[in-house]
């Protein structure tokens, strides 16, 4: 390997290294909710989030104001704030005089603001100068001597150097870029939206943007490829990156953090390039790859280019010059840098200005001093002025006054500890509030024995959404419900009707072996006229020339469209689809292809191919084909025998003619041995075996604790939801489903556990599924909350009886539920009845200006996994995500662990999205959906130019700018005895690691001893046992 | 005499360097109160001691005037402090008042015009000083978001403060440029150029201050009363305006 080789390998790694904290971003038509820290799930919850605010600029926390409207209206547990503040007081060494924890009380409970400046803090000896009256004495040398090393710090140690220019010169170097470099990234990574498209991009990210790219890049590429040693064999990225690294004089050492700090600059953009180049099987990262070594390429010869425009021989335009710069003039680095970052004293800010702009040295050597003097005086005098103000508040003015220098600078070490560190105060105080509410709700009894079956057993999925409908169907008459994950534990692959790609159909941790596809039952008909209309029309919209005149000549249309579904959006979107055509009755293949079968299968499309040949190519007419033609010139293509002499005669052609087309269908049309074998290999992969039916029936009956006393109706619920103009549709529909509806896989499992043969099988492992139990497949459309049945037409005939009963059952609920929820999205939503706001809800639905059709899992909060009768009484307000789990048929822990697996890691993603996009939804989040536009098929923007969105919109977690989600580590309740539970924890390492660092709060609920056992900082801690039986909750 | 006149006059209708003299009162002067007053008073004195002299105005005072205003509306697109930048955009449009001098009762409606909307401006500005300790870009942008309401004046009082349509200092620029006295195509381009000039460095100050994401946080939005008060001033700014166009016009 040659020295250079090396070099790029080791880039390569680094790059590689610098990415791992940004998430993966996946396309928003399947939007997967991740956690924005997931790349430092290693760390301790406290400390991840610490380097993922500073990493990110970001917020951790909700602001200290938003957390005191929460003490106030009781949703944080003062006791436990108070227990913390006391545990923080006890730490430190005691002050005479001052009870620090009641300090510490004040300072969260009545200051909105930070009391302790971040930004070079006065000297205690400062503050106790000014407390007691005296001029403070400032010792501008001593400052000075402070300065170069923090300017050091913040503006070198692999900060990108254009960052430090802004911040030096006020430019705007790093807008500039990122405008460029997003227009690469839109142009190259385009899914079909742009007419024009970007060429050559099969070529690569970095290749193809080097031929688009303007003159003074080409220029600088020039410079770099002609400085390599063989410049004949072009330029890959790694080489640029490393000249332009070495051009901006960047200690190697410091790469790795440059990089980091450049990647997590556009962090959508980068999220969703590492996804792509990481995903092998997606068709536009196969056709057109990039990776984040193409995007780091561009986005430093950008940089490189934009410095030495901007610095014109005048700036520095490398780290090494910038750091002479700190040497060399310290004074005015500095009074720079607190000019442009905005730091700037505002009583100097116009005296700072002047003597930057004239450059006079002695000037600036004075400003220099007597801003140093002023700031740290002003710092001074404000900090013991809210320092006393505090002591007032805190009753401890006596105590504050008898305190000396030496005692005044523990207190304000001791308050800065504590603003540091406050978020996760107020934090586990709020957790504490959220699991005391639910603990004080679960209940330990068992179900009572029934006489008979329960009318219909449901099972949902797990989200959060799903706990309201099913307590108001447990409400409207004898339903059983079960939580078990959307995808109902079948992974699969899709190739829906019409659509010439697959769609994966679970979560995104698995990838599905099989694959099943969607036939149609009924006779295919014409396109309705209106939906090719509304084609031409958006080829129109496209195209570059034609809105000029498409808008003249047919906009009205368009007008009216609008008039419609702005003024009567329920009645006119009805009547809309009316005009296009139905999607025919599907059904799924569902059962795997036997080996006859499958080669019947190939060897029907070859003949169908070979006639379609024969039309095109020989201009023959269908009846003119016999089909000993066509198994000759297939055998013939195959190889496998030579054709008949007379064929050539029978087809009016030579015999070079018939030569050149045998061999014209084995190239051209691939009747070929080895395109017949990868055809047989696809057909294996469609449906399911025996075998993997069984086993997929029964893991879902058993995770769910149900494998007897089957009712006449078991209905799997997947989930789904419908909006109108929302790009975050899909972050609406089910997580399990790869952010898909969840019908197709309720539809498989149901197919499934309806079969004889499968039930016999089950029947061997004890579940028995009497002969009338039907499994009917259904969709809960969480915006509406209807829940319509599926394939009824495979219902048997003794069961239609009963179909009236469970609709009205469902559709009771329906409107139950939406009454309950409208009020969260509706001001007047209070005054209606179920059947109105079962309405209102359907509007939302249909309103293309309706910008929040429903809220989603927003404030989720808790995990349930155990049986239903744990939370049956209380309403958890769609706060839970509910798992169906029954530690009695669970003996080796398997199914917990499948539980903890795979739905708890989901949950905890969303928990986490939800999380970040509420305490800060500008950097987390993706800011107001009002300002979104879609970029590139995959993705919004907030504008026409930004990175890409990521995390969720404003509004699915904010309320009127205060956060509606309110941010709470997911609090996962397992019920199971403590050894199991704990047993299964440590051997899912994923979840061991969630635990032990904090980013679950985890409580095991021991039905045996009624026991509560909670995981807190580190260590399992008891809490007394349950008493929450029925006679006690009677009692209370 | 006149000359000597002509100069005192050309301290108070700032013509380059004698304008110095107004802008270094103008940038120690802090209280927003005594800005207004001196906005409003000080052309006044100009166009009475012009109305006092015996001989016309020399035409290269024309000429020397229209200089000083482009100079001074050139050097406020550099400017991020409002109040100087009050100050410049005053010294630039008080100059013009020496082009084509009308009669004097006239004179002082022009003044007026040009003044009123600067005062206002002057006066919305000691909110930000107050709020702040300075209204200055470096102190950081993002009002929109942190004060929406103290945003949304600025941004009239900053348009009229750069002559925009029906507010009075746009009748008074037009009044002068259709001023018979004055009307050449040099005069009129250059009075373009130099209302454009004041637009950018406007639109300048209005990036610095209202766009952005806010530095500061924790600051207080002008109360509602203020607010409507303010809102009440800039239509009566209007209808002076329109009144000032039937009058000057």
């Amino acid at each position: 390997m040659s020295p250079a080789m090396g070099q790029h390998l080791r880039i390569r790694a680094m790059i590689y290294v610098a990415g791992e904290p940004v998430p993966f971003f996946w396309p928003m038509r399947s939007f997967i909710h991740h956690n924005p820290l997931h790349g430092l799930e290693h760390l301790p919850f406290a400390e991840a989030v610490d380097k993922g605010a500073k990493l990110f600029h970001a917020r951790p926390f909700l602001p200290r104001s938003q957390y005191q409207a929460y003490l106030s209206d009781g949703r944080l547990d003062k006791a436990a704030l108070i227990s913390q503040l006391q545990s923080f007081a006890c730490s430190r060494e005691p002050l005479p005089g001052i009870d620090l924890a009641s300090w510490a009380l004040t300072l969260l409970q009545a200051t909105e603001e930070p009391l302790i400046p971040l930004h070079m803090p006065p000297q205690p000896e400062q503050v106790y100068a000014a407390l007691q009256g005296q001029p403070v004495n400032i010792s501008t040398d001593a400052l000075s001597s402070q300065v170069i090393p923090q300017l050091r710090s913040e503006l070198l140690k692999g900060r990108p150097l254009y960052e430090s220019l802004d911040a030096l010169y006020g430019t705007s170097i790093g807008e500039e870029l990122d405008e460029l470099v997003i227009r690469a990234c839109l142009d190259f990574f385009d899914e079909g939206q742009s007419v024009w498209v970007m060429p050559d991009r099969q070529e690569g990210f970095f290749s193809a943007w080097r031929k688009v790219a303007g003159g003074p890049v080409q220029a600088l590429l020039k410079q770099i490829e002609s400085s390599q040693p063989s410049p004949a064999r072009g330029l890959i990225p790694e080489q640029v990156i490393d000249h332009v690294m070495r051009a901006l004089e960047v200690p190697e050492e410091q790469w790795v953090d440059y990089f980091t700090r450049e990647i997590v600059h556009l962090h959508g953009w980068s999220g969703y390039i590492r996804w792509r180049s990481n995903s092998s099987r997606y068709y536009w990262a196969d056709r057109y790859p990039g990776d984040l070594v193409d995007l780091l390429a561009i986005r430093l010869t950008l940089a490189w280019m934009l410095i030495r425009q901007h610095a014109n021989g005048q700036r520095p335009n490398t780290a090494r010059a910038v750091e002479q710069l700190i040497e060399s003039r310290p004074e005015e680095t500095y009074l720079r840098s607190e000019f442009y970052t905005g730091q700037v004293l505002p009583s100097m800010v116009q005296r700072v200005d002047s003597c930057l702009s004239t450059g006079h040295a002695q000037a600036i050597q004075k400003t220099f001093h007597d801003y140093l003097h002023a700031r740290q005086s002003d710092q001074a005098q404000r900090l013991a002025h809210a320092l006393s103000e505090l002591a007032g508040k805190s009753g401890q003015q006596d105590g504050f006054k008898r305190l000396d220098a030496a005692g005044l600078a523990r207190l304000i070490q001791a308050l800065t500890d504590l603003e540091a560190g406050e978020g996760m105060l107020w934090l586990r105080a709020m957790e504490s509030r959220a699991l005391d509410q639910l603990l004080d709700g679960i209940s330990l009894d068992a179900a009572e024995p029934r006489e008979k079956r329960p009318f219909v057993q449901a099972a949902f999925c797990i989200d959060t959404r799903s706990e309201r409908i099913r307590r108001h169907l447990e409400s409207v008459g004898d339903y059983q419900t079960y939580g078990i994950a959307g995808f109902f534990g079948v992974p699969v692959s899709l190739m829906e009707l019409g659509k010439g790609s697959e769609m994966h159909l679970c979560p995104v941790l698995l990838t599905p072996k099989n694959l099943v596809l969607e036939m149609s039952s009924s006779v295919r008909t014409d396109e309705a006229a209106v939906t090719t209309l509304e084609r031409a029309m958006h080829k129109l919209k496209e195209s570059v020339l034609s809105p000029f005149v498409t808008v003249e000549a047919i906009g009205l249309l368009f007008g009216f469209d609008m008039i419609g579904k702005t003024v009567a959006p329920d009645i006119y979107n009805r009547w809309r689809k009316h005009l296009h055509t139905h999607k025919p009755n599907t059904h799924l293949l569902l059962d795997k292809l036997s080996r006859e079968q499958a080669d019947s299968i190939v060897r029907a499309v070859q003949r169908a191919v070979i006639v379609e040949a024969a039309e095109q190519e020989l201009g023959m007419a269908p009846e003119a084909i016999t089909d000993d033609m066509v198994k000759e010139l297939r055998e013939a293509a195959l190889g496998n025998a030579d054709w008949d002499p007379g064929l050539a005669a029978d087809m009016n052609l030579d015999d070079a003619k018939l030569t050149k087309f045998v061999l014209r269908l084995r190239t051209a049309y691939r009747i070929n041995t080895p395109f017949a074998r990868m055809q047989l290999e696809q057909l294996a992969r469609i449906g399911y075996s025996q075998e993997e039916q069984v086993g997929f029936v029964r893991q879902a009956l058993s995770s769910i604790g149900l494998t007897e006393e089957f009712s006449r109706f078991v209905l799997l619920v997947g989930h789904g939801s419908s909006s109108e103009n929302n790009p975050y549709e899909s972050a609406l529909d089910c997580g399990a489903c790869g952010g898909n509806h969840g019908l197709v896989n309720a539809r498989l499992l149901a197919q499934m556990a309806n079969k004889a043969s499968v039930r016999r099988r089950l029947a061997e492992h004890g579940i028995r599924i009497p002969d009338d139990a039907w499994f009917i497949p259904a969709l809960h459309n969480t915006t509406t909350d209807e829940i319509t049945l599926h394939d009824l037409e495979l219902l048997p005939t003794s069961h239609l009886v009963y179909l009236d009963r469970l609709r009205n059952g469902l559709t009771s609920a329906a409107r139950l539920c939406a009454q309950e929820r409208l009020p969260s999205l509706q001001i007047d939503a209070a005054r209606l009845d179920p059947a109105s706001a079962f309405l209102a809800a359907r509007r939302n639905s249909l309103d293309w200006s309706q910008v929040r059709p429903e809220w989603g899992l927003s404030r989720n909060a808790y995990f349930i996994i155990g049986r239903r009768s744990l939370s049956r009484s209380m309403a958890l307000d769609g706060r839970a995500f509910l798992h169906s789990y029954d530690y009695r048929v669970d003996p080796k822990r398997r199914l917990l662990e499948n539980i903890l697996t795979g739905p708890l890691v989901v949950g905890q993603w969303i928990n986490m999205e939800h999380y970040f996009s509420a305490v800060d939804n500008e950097r987390f989040g993706s800011g107001s959906k009002v300002y979104h536009n879609v970029a590139g098929r995959f993705g919004v923007m907030t504008g026409n130019l930004s990175d890409l969105r990521t995390g969720l919109p404003a509004q699915t977690v904010l309320d009127k700018g205060r956060p509606y989600h309110e941010p709470l580590r997911l609090i996962t309740v397992i019920e199971a005895p403590f050894e199991q539970a704990q047993a299964a924890i440590d051997s899912v390492v994923a979840v061991k690691r969630l635990v032990r660092n904090g980013w679950i709060r985890l409580v095991v609920i021991d039905p045996q001893t009624t026991r509560t056992h909670i995981y807190d900082e580190g260590e399992w801690v008891q809490r007394p046992a349950l008493q929450n039986t029925q006679e006690a909750l009677i009692a209370s | 005499m006149s000359l000597t006149l002509y100069l005192i006059a050309g301290l108070f209708l700032p013509l380059f360097p004698l304008s110095m003299l107004f802008n270094q009162m103008f940038a120690r002067l802090r209280h927003p109160w005594l800005r207004v007053l001196l906005l409003l008073a000080w052309p006044q004195i100009g166009v009475l001691l012009l109305s006092q002299a015996a001989d016309p105005v020399p035409d290269w005072f024309a000429g020397w005037a229209l200089l000083s205003a482009a100079f001074y509306a050139y050097r406020a697109i550099a400017l991020r402090e409002v109040g100087l930048w009050i100050g410049y955009i005053a010294t630039s449009a008080w100059a013009l008042l020496w082009i084509g001098v009308v009669e004097p009762s006239l004179h002082h409606l022009l003044a007026l015009g040009f003044s009123l909307p600067l005062a206002f401006t002057a006066l919305l500005t000691g909110f930000l000083e107050q709020r702040l300790g300075a209204a200055h870009t470096a102190l950081g942008g993002g009002m929109a978001i942190a004060a929406p309401r103290f945003a949304g004046l600025f941004v009239v009082a900053v348009l009229a403060a750069v002559a925009t349509p029906l507010f009075p200092n746009f009748f008074s620029l037009l009044a002068t440029l259709l001023n018979p006295a004055a009307l050449s195509p040099l005069f009129a381009l250059g009075l373009v150029l130099i209302w454009l000039l004041w637009t950018w460095s406007g639109i300048r100050l209005l990036q610095g201050i209202v766009v952005g994401s806010p530095v500061r946080n924790g600051l207080q939005d002008l109360s509602m009363t203020a607010t409507w008060v303010y809102s009440a001033g800039f239509v009566g700014l209007l209808l002076i305006g329109i009144n000032m166009g039937g009058v000057l016009l």
